[in-house]
């Protein structure tokens, strides 16, 4: 996963974290986002099914 | 001709005078940097104290906090008498020869860590060293953290001179050894396995959860824990919101645990002139661990509120989060340092679950917070870190990482935490030294131990407080 040909820190001089240059930035950011907007789904749910059990 | 010489010359003076006054700010800086490392990592402390009085019965909170208190006390002079020493001293191994980076072996640490003789100088006032006190200062500290989270596991059934006891070997001996093994630039996991671990995932937190994992199991669950058919009982503290308070103040205080982790540049002993690293000398920036603490910190609190709901997971979870990634929070790409949180986040509960099964009473969680994910993040690293230069060198000499090395760094690990942490407790159990006696367990712990009443206005029995003094 070192994003440089030579696996040294001499070589770097810029971006240093995993996947630069390749997919795994995008894609891990899309997945986030979409893990933030499943777990909003998730939880709205689960809230709006206990609190109907609290209806009269 | 003779004027523009003289010229010239103040002009040289100029630059070295100038050049001169840098070199005095840098090294200011850099102990300042960390100077306040260290009451940074004091709220981590008031956190852990908040935290383990919140979750301990109203009967038992001042003693829990007694404990806690005296932890710390302890741990500051024993990690000066020896902790300091055995750090430089081993990260070879046994017998302490020295490594290729020159700064270990127990010939160097016999110079420059014990409090006597020529090596004396190096650990008290020195107007020619602005290093030695703050780097041991966010040592002890480190250490101090060690023992806060074997004490919340173990509250409210141990004696305080046994607790102490394990504190020492806790927090004076045994994560220093796996941290001259697996942090010192000369330690031989790090030399020869390639073992990454920034943050301290395995050294300090998996060290300390397993620990505490060998102290429960000669400790024994609080009375009441368990019913007779081996089913667990909830033993809900006397304030919830105390303790989740508490959590937050050790993320406060995380900050300045792994800014401790940073070696700044341009001093004698730093890697670099120009750039920060890590201790192993890899490239870091206190940018990169910005972006990386707070996704995981986020990443960790979703996690635990999808499974739970529950305040204290959640807090709990923000922990997990920063552990799981805290190995590699130097290099993770932010998005993916919140998903393998947000994956800490989710396993942290199951996992609490499936110890107490096994009739654990860990009674804040200590030993999946900090053991388990902790392992977990070390080994993550190795999934997603492979082939990263772990220290640094040329290409083809520094090691690099891999996921067998960090899976041994985590064997590692997790021996140099349980090994100790069982044996010490076991002979203290026999010595009758480690659990305090049924009748005062269950009188609460307060009475026996402080001459005080953590709310002397709370309870049936209560003395009435005057409105008025002249009442």
């Amino acid at each position: 996963m070192f994003p440089y040909a030579e696996a040294t820190w001499d070589v770097v001089d810029g971006a240093m974290f995993m996947g630069w240059g390749g997919a795994l930035p995008g894609m891990t950011t899309v997945i986030a986002m979409a893990a933030c907007v499943a777990v909003l789904v998730v939880g709205q749910r689960s809230e709006t099914a206990k609190a109907k059990r609290f209806d009269k | 001709m003779e004027e523009q010489l003289a010229e010239l010359a103040a002009k040289v003076a100029e630059l070295e005078a100038a050049s001169g006054g840098g070199s005095v700010t840098n090294t200011m800086f850099a102990e300042t940097f960390y100077y306040l490392t260290i009451p940074l990592m004091i709220i981590i402390h008031a956190g852990f104290l908040a935290y383990e009085m919140g979750a301990s019965r109203l009967k038992n909170v001042l003693s829990s906090g007694v404990k806690n208190i005296l932890a710390f006390a302890f741990m500051i002079p024993t990690f000066y008498f020896f902790g300091w020493w055995v750090y430089w001293g081993f990260p070879t191994g046994l017998p302490g020869a020295p490594g290729p980076a020159g700064i270990s072996g127990v010939e160097y640490a016999n110079a420059i860590a014990w409090g006597w003789g020529e090596s004396a100088q190096y650990m008290g006032p020195n107007i020619a060293d602005q290093a030695s006190g703050v780097f041991f200062g966010a040592f002890a500290l480190f250490a101090a953290t060690t023992a806060s989270i074997m004490s919340g596991a173990v509250i409210e059934r141990i004696q305080t001179v046994g607790f102490i006891i394990l504190a020492v070997v806790l927090g004076s001996f045994a994560w220093v050894v796996a941290a001259a093994w697996g942090w010192h630039a000369d330690g031989w996991l790090v030399t020869q396995w390639g073992v990454h671990d920034f943050g301290a995932a395995g050294l300090v937190h998996a060290v300390a959860g397993f620990f505490a994992l060998g102290v429960l199991i000669n400790l024994g669950p609080r009375i009441g824990k368990f019913n007779a058919d081996g089913t667990a009982n909830h033993i809900p503290g006397h304030n919830m919101p105390l303790t989740v308070v508490g959590l937050m103040l050790i993320i406060v205080g995380f900050w300045g645990f792994l800014m401790a982790c940073v070696i700044v540049p341009g001093e004698a002993w730093s890697w670099y002139a120009d750039k920060a690293t890590t201790i192993y000398g890899t490239p870091i920036t206190l940018s990169a661990l910005s972006f990386n603490i707070l996704m995981s910190i986020a990443g960790g609190i979703i996690g635990a509120w999808v499974m739970t709901r529950d305040p204290f997971w959640m807090m709990s979870g923000a922990l997990a989060g920063i552990i799981s990634c805290a190995s590699g929070l130097d290099i993770y790409f932010p998005a993916l340092a919140f998903l393998i949180a947000l994956s800490a986040g989710i396993i942290l509960k199951p996992c609490a679950d499936w110890l107490e099964n096994r009739g654990i009473d860990d009674a804040v969680g200590a030993v999946t917070v900090h053991g388990t994910i902790g392992l977990y993040g070390v080994v993550m690293l190795g999934i997603w870190g492979s082939g990263y230069p772990a220290l640094q060198g040329a290409a083809g000499e520094a090691p690099t990482i891999s996921l067998i090395g960090q899976i041994v760094g985590a064997v590692v690990f997790f021996l140099c935490g349980f090994v100790p942490g069982y044996v010490v407790s076991l002979i203290l159990k026999m010595a009758g030294m480690l659990r305090v006696r049924e009748g005062a367990e269950l009188a609460g712990m307060d009475l026996v131990k402080v001459p005080a009443n953590g709310y002397p206005e709370w309870g049936g029995d209560a003395p009435t407080t005057p409105a008025h003094p002249a009442e």
